[in-house]
């Protein structure tokens, strides 16, 4: 068991990542983990980026008290950096990805850029008994992606005996999973709330985890939300028509270079 | 001076499954792969099953499996299955091996297993003529279809490319008209993998490595050394480019004892330095 001196505790909590600017999702998710009786929700980061009017969500996630961790987006909009740091080298994925960071900058206001870069870039709690470490990508980089296809049982291991953490909470590639690695070990992708996980739905997913005995239950909660709202608010901001098209049909249409092969199998695209 | 850079982690191990035993003789191949006499020689289907195991145990993320032509292995979907059972594998292969019964074989397998197959098909012009100059008469032809033939099945292989001209990140065009290529050949989820040319191999040149000084400051995060090693029948290496070279050598047959520190001593080190280019699939 890893150490838990010191650490805030709980039995019950919502987690999502990825917020992108939508705040109608945001709100639905607020609304209904608070209806199931969470203690605390957290958001692992990238509160801007691909939907509209990027200060909407901030200001929702400070009102509602949202423990809230710094994503690659989050730093990137906070330090006026070049591009998101997602990384693509797909000169498509990249011409999208400019756009939506251009629009997304351009739009934070000063005072939430300030905000956006105090943000802590990890967090640990307790959850009964055992030691959560919650990232925005990995334990090991803000930008790295964990896929379910392509995180290996032997890396999740590593990489809690580095963090000294019982249970690995992260986000960053858009599709939720869970693997019980043993020992009640645990490694979740949360998801994220800001656009659908291309599969041809357009709810959003976060998760609640819930302390069950000695060991922690992981549910993911679908949230529907008022997508053809926001998808005219895209509109409106002149956010590319891929874009709007991903929040209308739930399927993938940009960034698709970094999808490893069972996951872009999936997809439409 | 040469620059010296410490292993990170050991995130990524490269397999030479034939050594550098290849049906396909290209002008540009970077370890001088052909037919015949292969100068390092395929390896024994125990020493990848041992290095498999052993790249997993040391929380390695992914294996890639890489020639010569790995298809040429008589063992070849039988160590894919073993290493798939136990982390996500990339197969690297010119694409003309892979028949109709092969890609049937191969979706099996990806379908089956819980990480994903990854097969990345060569194919670096979108001129066919272009392309089989560099690459062999049919060349082409036979890649197009492999990647065809894996997508019908449900298994979106990647092709790669390796970049022939000038760009270094690979100019949108040529990457524009790669896409436009796999589009046409009905290929609708189409990926690709742009590289740039390393002067090493059948297209080796008498460049300096990269100067200490001129690595200093910059990030090495991508270079395949910081975070990979690469396993042969001849040993353990810093790199998939640099397999087989003395200079680059660091161990027998035990990975776990060639984790030391690399030296950026060849002039394809300088191409990794200078454009973050990475042979992995992200």
């Amino acid at each position: 068991m890893a150490p838990t001196n010191g650490l805030a505790e709980y039995r019950r909590v919502a987690v999502f990542g990825g917020v992108y600017s939508n705040v109608h999702a945001l709100a639905a998710t607020l609304d209904d983990a608070r209806a199931r009786g969470v203690e605390a929700v957290f958001c692992l980061g990238d509160v801007g980026g691909f939907g509209p009017h990027p200060d909407r969500a901030v200001a929702l996630l400070r009102e509602r008290g949202v423990v809230t961790i710094q994503g690659n987006y989050d730093a990137a909009v906070a330090g006026g950096a070049a591009d998101c740091g997602c990384g693509y080298t797909d000169p498509r994925d990249n011409h999208f990805a400019r756009l939506s960071y251009a629009y997304t900058l351009a739009h934070t206001s000063t005072e939430h850029r300030r905000w956006l870069g105090a943000l802590p870039p990890s967090m640990r709690v307790r959850l009964g008994p055992s030691t959560a470490l919650l990232c925005h990508g990995s334990p090991r980089a803000v930008s790295e992606f964990l896929w379910e296809s392509t995180t290996p049982d032997g890396m999740l291991g590593a990489m809690l005996e580095e963090a000294r953490a019982d249970v690995l909470l992260c986000t960053h590639s858009g599709i939720k999973w869970h693997r019980a690695l043993g020992d009640d070990r645990h490694a979740v992708n949360v998801g994220v709330i800001g656009r659908p996980e291309n599969d041809g739905r357009t709810n959003v997913w976060y998760t609640i985890l819930t302390v069950a005995g000695a060991g922690l239950g992981v549910e993911f909660v679908p949230v529907a939300y008022d997508h053809e709202r926001l998808g005219r608010e895209m509109e409106a901001e002149g956010l590319p028509p891929e874009f709007v098209e991903t929040v209308r049909t739930g399927w993938w249409t940009t960034c698709l270079e970094v999808l490893p092969a069972k996951e872009r199998a999936r997809g439409r695209f | 001076m040469i620059a010296t850079v410490p292993l990170r982690r050991l995130s990524a191990v490269w397999i030479q499954v034939t050594g550098t035993w290849c049906n396909l003789r290209c002008t540009h191949c970077l370890n001088a792969s052909g037919p015949l006499d292969p100068w390092l020689t395929p390896m024994a289907t125990s020493d990848v099953e041992r290095h498999v195991v052993d790249a997993a145990r040391l929380g390695a993320r992914e294996v890639y499996f890489t020639g010569g032509e790995p298809f040429l292995h008589p063992r070849i979907l039988d160590l894919l299955a073993f290493a798939l059972e136990r982390m996500p594998t990339t197969v690297l292969t010119n694409g003309t091996l892979i028949t109709e019964r092969l890609a049937d074989h191969l979706a099996d397998l990806a379908t089956g297993a819980r990480y994903s197959l990854e097969v990345r098909v060569s194919l670096d012009d979108p001129d066919r003529e272009a392309n089989d100059r560099v690459r062999g008469r049919g060349a082409f032809d036979r890649a197009l279809q492999a990647i065809a033939r894996l997508h019908r099945r449900g298994l979106p292989a990647m092709l790669t490319a390796t970049d022939l001209g000038t760009s270094v990140n690979g100019e949108a065009s040529h990457y524009e008209r790669l896409r436009q290529l796999l589009l046409a050949a009905g290929v609708a989820k189409p990926r690709i993998k742009l590289l740039p040319l390393f002067p090493v191999g059948r297209t080796a040149n008498d460049g300096a490595p990269p100067d200490a000084e001129e690595v200093e400051g910059r990030d090495l995060g991508r270079l395949q050394c910081v975070d990979s090693r690469t396993v042969t029948s001849d040993g353990i290496y810093a790199c998939p480019i640099l397999a087989g070279l003395p200079e680059a050598k660091l161990g027998h047959d035990d990975l776990e004892r060639a984790l030391g520190p690399v030296g950026l001593t060849h002039a394809a080190c300088r191409v990794c330095v200078e454009t973050g280019a990475s042979c992995r699939n992200g």
